[in-house]
């Protein structure tokens, strides 16, 4: 054994474990390193990184395409992604890209966000003149194929880049705010192909052309592809300190990152050194966090849902056993949560609907499933059934709501009181419903 | 100091040490700068424990390349600091130092050695989200310290795991490079671990075994047959907490074809060797280009040994891409006598 | 059963996707992608062993894993994110996916005769699942406590604040413009003839509903031209 030497010197890499007998400030020296961050994922990385956005505005002064900018109307936030790069975030003027899934099944998801944005006072426009994403089937069934997703994807953001004119306001007014984590991802790597191959730009633009949907003839690229969860990260603090009224101290909080917003186009997924020391992606448990609940590890974090788009409506066993065995019950037994918190339709949906099931299997696991923008929205007092609607959650969400000090049963009350109104006609609206549909209302004229 | 009698050599780990070292004993004059303010380079500074392959305590290894130095007449050695400019040209430099000395060098050799990769950049394996997963240098210190205990707890670990490849042959991280020596040196962890240890069992996971040469039976097949070391072929995806406290490790056994997620009392990352982070200062201040991973560029081996991208500048050991001690100490002598060389004006390059 | 021939023109088919080089540059055989495959944990399914099967040419073995093997995938892209030579194990079944499909491949029927009751309502309205879906006979599995309130379903989609979403049929209110639109992408891009290869039938159908709904646009084109 050789003397205990305390040449540790500069370049030590962490915890020591023996006792040092340093003072308060050679301790401090000692340990700095671990505060600086520094170089973490910004280390020079000088050509052996492809950012794609260098090479589409290549694209842009070339002719070739028209970037769909952040403009200081729509009040961009600048967030950390994977490797260090900035990223913008607009927090004004949307176009809801909305989500079969949530829509379908989880109105609350897209409720709640309009709720919030209605909170804070943004411009948005919903309108019925946008497609599905398509990915779902596309990941699902294989009919399909990288042209049509192409062509989805540019048609979409063609709309949302004219979708201001007929509200008298200039092209690229609103920007797209993308609901669902496999828009998200699908979207990030059809971008990257655009860009990438011209033979593609080609074949699409016919199509295009012949939707009427080219911008002087060219096709219309967004700067950023962003997803809501990163926008309800940029918003976290001001929802905290601006608009929350119950104590969430007592939330014991699990949180899935969904496979396709961080895995899918790694690169692009916020980073934040502040969010568990920027080591897994921020989304989600940013906003558990600032709503002061307890967001507790568990084992299998980086676990897929067992979505599989195909598997849970036609192989079920695989998404149920799956989901139950590595979601559900570890978040139950190993982490004791009150709350599986997600960001993206298929995880909320494979968790949510397959809990009964496991019964069958000598499984009684359940814990309820909300999306963090639900949770944020109960957080903030939001009707748990009018606004975050979840009378359409199969998980236990009345014990969530029970917990959070709401009466379930009341609200249940209060909400079939409503539905009378419903049935007379009288139905609430969280934004002027001609907006929708007649194209020939002008919002800028304050309609 | 006329410029014809001395040698600049930039770093004082073991390439520069044996450097300064061939320089003097050619009976001319070195001059080390070294930017820390101890010398020894890496083995030194980060605390490493025994050598690989000679078994000796760096302390006591490389401490002797330093008395070496350190008591000779002909070298002069700066601590904390470093070369901010560089005028002249080759038999003719002047260098300007950080402390404001100038120094006047017929030639200058560059061992300026690398960084450790910091495994910050590689969260998804549980550094700095766990506290019982450290690297080979961390670990090294434990060895050093005569200790293998679970920083969390404080318990003797039954199951260490080393992962290979810790920031080396990975294009996720923009790291396309194999790291040399780490195999060698994690497997030598492995015995000393058990030796320290014996209720220790230690697995490491590998895409590939990498010690060559004389080391293959010395390390690879040792660590086995006396030490019962476990090797499986994997790639570790993620390293995650257990509910009973101990490390999870997700990987496929690729030879039994199976995925398996294996407890683990500690995790130990086989860290690569990066390009110094000053690399690009560095090829400013020196005018020397880079090659495409970042490390220092090299001449053309054949007659040009040891050259950069200009001349009269030479350089060794790490700096030129991830290498072991003894071969950067033999570089070391080779840049030594290409240096001496130019101060005699004897140079022969093919052309 | 396939000829070589047959077998080896599949395979080109694959190999000459525009993504394939992207997405296939070698491989190390360390086996990260299958650690992480969820899909790994339950079939006898390996993300490296597709990735070997291709690197290595293995002309029947690929036809092979393309009966069952490249339906097991989740598409979770874990693989792609871990692969240390920037692989997409899960890209790859992807193209390959498209090929069998394309080849009307008896396996690729079988797999996705389950998934037909949804391809009706998805290809005519883009959307997978919607409101009149989530009922309690629809998906037994998911229990009966999926729909908390009692009533009208009209009346319960009618109470969700947002215009777009009070429907019952699709998931939100898509424009008959916009329904169109997605019709001409799916027939240019050949995703119609995808679906025809797949299911003669459910093609039939579809294309009924498609060309009615084509005609409901251009009468509504020219009553709109009308008013000008």
């Amino acid at each position: 054994m050789s003397d205990n030497s305390t040449q540790q010197g500069v370049a030590g890499h962490g915890a020591f474990f023996q006792d040092t007998n340093l003072s308060a400030n050679e301790a401090e020296a000692a340990t700095a390193w671990v505060r600086s961050h520094v170089d973490r994922r910004t280390m020079d990385l000088g050509e052996r990184m492809d950012d794609i956005r260098d090479h589409m505005w290549e694209l842009e002064k070339e002719g070739e395409i028209i970037v769909h900018r952040l403009t200081d109307q729509h009040k961009p936030v600048e967030v950390d992604t994977l490797y260090g790069w900035k990223k913008r975030i607009p927090t004004n003027q949307f176009w809801h890209h909305k989500s079969c899934g949530q829509c379908g099944n989880i109105p609350g998801y897209p409720t709640s966000i309009l709720w919030f944005m209605n909170k804070f006072g943004m411009d948005y426009l919903d309108e019925t003149d946008q497609t599905s994403c398509t990915a779902w089937n596309y990941h699902g069934s294989g009919i399909g194929n990288v042209e049509s997703l192409a062509a989805v994807f540019l048609r979409n953001f063609h709309q949302a880049y004219v979708s201001g004119k007929q509200h008298g306001f200039e092209n690229g007014h609103f920007y797209p705010l993308v609901h669902c984590g496999t828009s998200f991802g699908n979207y990030k790597e059809i971008r990257k192909y655009l860009i990438e191959s011209a033979e593609l730009r080609e074949k699409v633009k016919k199509i295009l052309g012949k939707l009427g949907r080219l911008v002087d003839g060219k096709i219309v690229i967004p700067e950023e592809v962003v997803h809501y969860s990163e926008w309800l990260h940029v918003m976290r603090n001001r929802i905290a300190s601006e608009l929350q009224v119950m104590d969430m101290s007592n939330i014991r909080v699990t949180v899935h990152a969904a496979c396709h917003y961080y895995k899918m186009v790694q690169e692009d997924a916020v980073y934040d050194n502040t969010v568990l020391g920027g080591n897994r992606t921020a989304v989600g448990t940013s906003v558990a966090q600032a709503l002061g609940a307890q967001v507790i590890d568990y084992s299998t974090w980086y676990d897929c849902c067992g979505f599989g788009f195909r598997h849970i409506i036609s192989e079920r066993e695989f998404t149920r056993s799956f989901t139950m065995n590595r979601k559900i019950k570890v978040a139950r037994e190993e982490a004791n949560a009150d709350v599986m918190v997600g960001i993206d339709t298929g995880c909320i949906t494979t968790m949510d609907k397959n809990q009964w099931i496991g019964k069958a299997h000598d499984m009684n696991y359940s814990i309820p499933i909300v999306a963090d923008v639900q949770l944020a929205a109960l957080a903030c007092g939001a009707d748990p059934f009018k606004i975050v609607q979840l009378q359409w959650h199969a998980s236990p969400c009345e014990d969530l709501v029970e917990k959070m000090g709401i009466s379930w049963d009341k609200a249940k009350a209060d909400f079939q009181d409503y539905l009378k109104q419903v049935e007379q006609g009288n139905v609430e609206y969280l934004y002027n419903p001609e907006l929708a549909t007649n194209q020939n209302i002008n919002m800028k004229a304050g309609a | 100091m006329s410029a014809q009698d001395t040698v600049l050599v930039v770093g004082a780990g073991p390439a520069g040490l044996s450097a300064a070292a061939t320089i003097a004993s050619m009976g001319k004059k070195a001059v080390i700068v070294e930017k820390e303010d101890i010398l020894g380079g890496a083995p030194i500074i980060s605390g490493y424990a025994k050598l690989v392959p000679s078994g000796e305590w760096a302390k006591d290894a490389i401490g002797r390349m330093v008395s070496r130095v350190e008591g000779d007449g002909n070298i002069s050695i700066h601590k904390s600091a470093k070369v901010t400019q560089v005028a002249g040209e080759a038999g003719n430099f002047t260098a300007t130092l950080s402390n404001g000395d100038k120094v006047e060098a017929g030639a200058i050799i560059l061992g300026t050695g690398f960084t450790h990769f910091d495994s910050i950049n590689k969260p998804e394996w549980g550094f700095g989200t766990y506290e019982d997963v450290l690297t080979t240098t961390q670990m090294e210190q434990m060895v050093t310290a005569g200790q293998i205990r679970c920083p969390s707890d404080g318990r003797v670990p039954e199951r260490v795991a080393i992962l290979l490849c810790v920031g080396s042959r990975d294009r996720q991280i923009g790291r396309e490079w194999c790291s040399k020596i780490c195999c060698t040196v994690s497997t030598n962890l492995a015995m000393e671990i058990k030796e320290i240890s014996p209720s220790t069992d230690v697995f490491i996971y590998y895409m590939d075994i990498r010690t060559f040469g004389l080391y293959e039976d010395k390390f690879y097949w040792k660590s086995q047959e006396e030490f019962k070391t476990k090797f499986v072929k994997a790639r570790i995806a993620e390293v995650t907490k257990s509910p009973d406290g101990r490390l999870l490790v997700k990987g496929e056994d690729t030879l039994v074809k199976r995925p398996i997620v294996i407890p683990m009392d500690i995790v130990v990352h086989a860290i690569g060797m990066d390009p110094n982070a000053l690399n690009p200062e560095i090829s400013r201040t020196f005018g020397i280009g880079l090659e495409k991973h970042g490390f220092i560029d090299r001449a053309e081996q054949y007659t040009n040994s040891q050259g950069t991208t200009r001349k009269g500048i030479y350089v060794c050991g790490a700096a030129t891409g991830p290498e072991d001690i003894d071969s950067s100490i033999a570089q070391g002598q080779a840049a030594g006598a290409r240096a001496v060389a130019d101060l005699y004006g004897q140079q022969k390059i093919a052309s | 059963m396939a000829t070589y021939a047959e077998m080896r023109e599949m395979f080109d088919e694959i190999r000459a996707d525009f993504r394939y080089d992207h997405e296939l540059n070698g491989c190390l055989n360390c086996g990260i992608c299958t650690a992480t495959c969820p899909s790994a944990q339950f079939y006898d399914y390996s993300p490296r062993e597709i990735v070997q099967l291709l690197w290595t040419e293995n002309v029947e073995q690929i036809y092979d894993a393309m009966q069952e093997k490249i339906w097991a995938c989740a598409q979770c892209m874990t693989c792609a994110a871990r692969c240390p030579f920037k692989n997409s194990p899960g890209g790859l079944v992807m193209i390959m996916r498209e090929v069998s499909i394309r080849h009307g491949m008896q396996s690729a029927k079988d797999v996705l005769r389950p998934f037909g009751r949804v391809m009706l309502k998805l290809i005519t309205t883009g959307n997978q699942l919607s409101p009149d879906m989530i009922q309690p006979d629809h998906f037994p599995d998911w229990g009966p406590n999926i729909q908390k309130v009692e009533g009208d379903l009209r009346i319960l989609r009618k109470a969700i604040p947002v215009r777009t979403l009070q429907t019952v049929e699709t998931a939100w209110e898509v424009s008959l413009k916009t329904s169109v639109e997605m019709y001409t992408i799916w027939e240019m891009t050949g995703v119609l003839k995808s679906l025809e290869t797949m299911d003669e039938n459910l093609f039939d159908v579809i294309e009924d509903f498609i060309d009615e709904k084509r005609e409901d646009y251009e009468d509504w084109l020219e009553s709109q031209n009308d008013k000008d």
